[in-house]
């Protein structure tokens, strides 16, 4: 490696040279399921994944977690490890909101990397739609926005995407149905995935004719609310074979942060969140070494339909102004351009930050997909979005290993 | 004045450093922080300058008058107390200052808000205690 400042080019030898891959994933069922805790979910998820890989419990000795809406902690990891009976040799909890699940992926990695576990157990499960108080509820839609300057005014957290989404349109031209056809395209590909909440068709006319929740965003512009888990495990190609993991594996080429702001207060314009996004997506694709043209699929983080529009422009998959037609005309659907959420997404699936994006793009490169599997699946790409579009993290998998 | 045994929306959770403000709101006036080093107006009000400068803050009279860059008509609250009234509109205003701030555009049909919108202070005594700056068509 040369020079003592780390740059990107070390971090793309050291995936090379170690091959980190996801060996494992779990998703339990998703919707209304009363009865269960957000430890319940936890464990449940990281049982999935451990019988999905073939290896025993003993075998995991990293754990990174995330936080739970309902049940809060400060250790949740440790608290976590407790509850589920590990003894790991590297813990940590990730909350970056809905950059979380993606940041897990590289902040397991880079553990691995460093030498600190060989096979770490991401998980994260909650009973959000169950659990929650009302109280609760209210407590996050605040976390959202400025306790001082911005939650007196009754700000909602639909409604800062709706200040964002405005802005969008008008600076852009582009109109409610466009927004509503991402949600649509969403939607039909839930109808493919078995472990959906939402299959029932949706049509444009119906997002546009659902309740106005904070214009310009419509109920079915916002994701869903449900309970659940999913995991997944991070270990090396080397440990996977020595473990005897079967299922194939999904390698890891390349990841990338990029904040914007945190209160939309501070927000200068709409171009510091397009580069929050393209800087978390330059990391990555420059570490794996390939470009948006090269990506067969698109994990987009879809809490509401115009964080879709922005990530799609901002990671350079289309121009500023341009995802509104994209969707529209069909282009983000499994079979055309650019399959975006082959498993529903936030919108339509279900809602447990980016975990299941994650594990859609691994069931996508095993070829396990079924009825929704896209053709040529070589490389995906999960972004997170925490926040009010705010917080970004983009990671780059791979169905051979990075060369 | 609104009555305060009424008023139950969410109020300001203050910061001891953010004083300034919210005395000068009490009195009708809109004071904004700038750096004491390079001159520039920043908002929220915070201890010392986000800037790279991370200065001291000065205080400034604000001329109360700002542009519409956003909003978003809200059709549900974030709290029950929203229940009983109408649509209200959240918006962010550029001030002539530079700054953005959170607010209500009031005084006027929400349908009539528009990006660009030309809009002053208004100041709302939501109880005895706490007055928040809202903005208004300009001239209205």
């Amino acid at each position: 490696m040369a020079g003592s400042i780390p740059s990107i080019k070390d971090t793309r030898e050291l995936l090379k040279k170690h091959k980190i891959v996801i060996a494992g994933i779990g998703e339990t069922e998703q919707g209304k399921i009363p009865n269960k805790s957000s430890f319940h979910f936890l464990s449940e998820a990281s049982k999935l994944a451990i019988d999905d890989a073939g290896i025993k419990k003993t075998d995991v000795d990293g754990l990174v977690t995330a936080f739970s809406l309902v049940e809060h902690t400060f250790m949740h990891c440790t608290t976590f490890a407790d509850y589920f009976g590990l003894n790991p040799k590297y813990f940590s909890s990730v909350a970056i909101g809905g950059a979380t699940a993606v940041w897990m992926v590289a902040e397991a990695a880079m553990a691995i990397a460093s030498g600190q576990a060989e096979t770490v157990l991401c998980v994260r499960g909650d009973n959000t739609l169950s659990g929650i108080s009302s109280s609760g509820m209210v407590a996050l839609i605040r976390e959202m926005c400025h306790a001082e300057f911005e939650y007196p005014y009754g700000l909602t957290t639909p409604g800062g995407y709706a200040l964002a989404a405005q802005r969008y349109l008008h600076e852009y031209g582009a109109t409610p149905e466009h927004l509503a056809a991402i949600a649509v395209t969403m939607r039909k590909h839930a109808a493919l995935k078995e472990n959906a909440c939402y299959k029932e068709p949706l049509s444009i006319e119906d997002v546009l004719n659902s309740r106005i929740i904070a214009e310009p965003l419509h109920k079915y512009d916002c994701s869903i609310i449900s309970d659940g888990g999913a995991a997944f495990i991070i270990t090396t190609e080397e440990k996977a074979k020595a473990l005897g993991i079967q299922k194939p594996l999904a390698y890891l080429w390349g990841m990338g942060q990029g904040y914007s702001h945190q209160y939309l207060t501070t927000l200068q314009d709409l171009n510091q969140i397009y580069n929050a996004i393209e800087r978390s997506g330059k990391k990555a694709f420059d570490t794996a070494g390939v470009r948006p043209k090269d990506i067969n699929l698109a994990y987009l983080y879809d809490c509401f339909t115009i964080t879709v529009a922005l990530e799609l422009e901002g990671l350079g998959f289309v121009g500023k102004g341009e995802a509104g037609p994209f969707a529209l005309e069909g282009r983000m659907e499994i079979g055309k351009d650019l399959p975006v959420n082959t498993n529903g997404g936030l919108l339509s699936q279900a809602h447990l930050g980016a975990m299941h994006h994650v594990v859609e793009a691994t069931i996508q490169l095993r070829g396990e997909a079924g009825s929704r599997q896209v053709d040529n699946s070589e490389v995906a790409l999960v972004h997170g979005n925490g926040g009010i579009v705010s917080a970004h993290s983009t990671v780059i998998l791979g169905k051979e290993p990075l060369s | 004045m609104s009555d305060e045994n009424k008023y139950d929306k969410p109020l300001p959770e203050f910061r001891p450093e953010t004083k300034p403000y919210w005395d000068a709101c009490k009195k009708h006036e809109l004071l904004l922080p700038k750096s004491k080093e390079t001159n520039k107006f920043f908002f929220y009000p915070r201890a010392f300058s986000p800037g790279d400068d991370m200065s001291e803050v000065v205080w400034e009279k604000a001329s109360g008058k700002a542009k519409v860059w956003t909003f978003s008509i809200h059709h549900m609250g974030p709290t029950k107390a929203y229940k009983s009234d109408g649509a209200y509109v959240v918006a962010l205003v550029e001030t002539e200052e530079g700054v953005k701030m959170m607010t209500n555009i009031i005084n006027c049909d929400p349908k009539d808000v528009y990006i660009g919108m030309d809009v002053e202070v208004v100041f709302d005594d939501v109880t005895s205690e706490v007055t928040l700056p809202k903005f208004k068509p300009a001239g209205s």
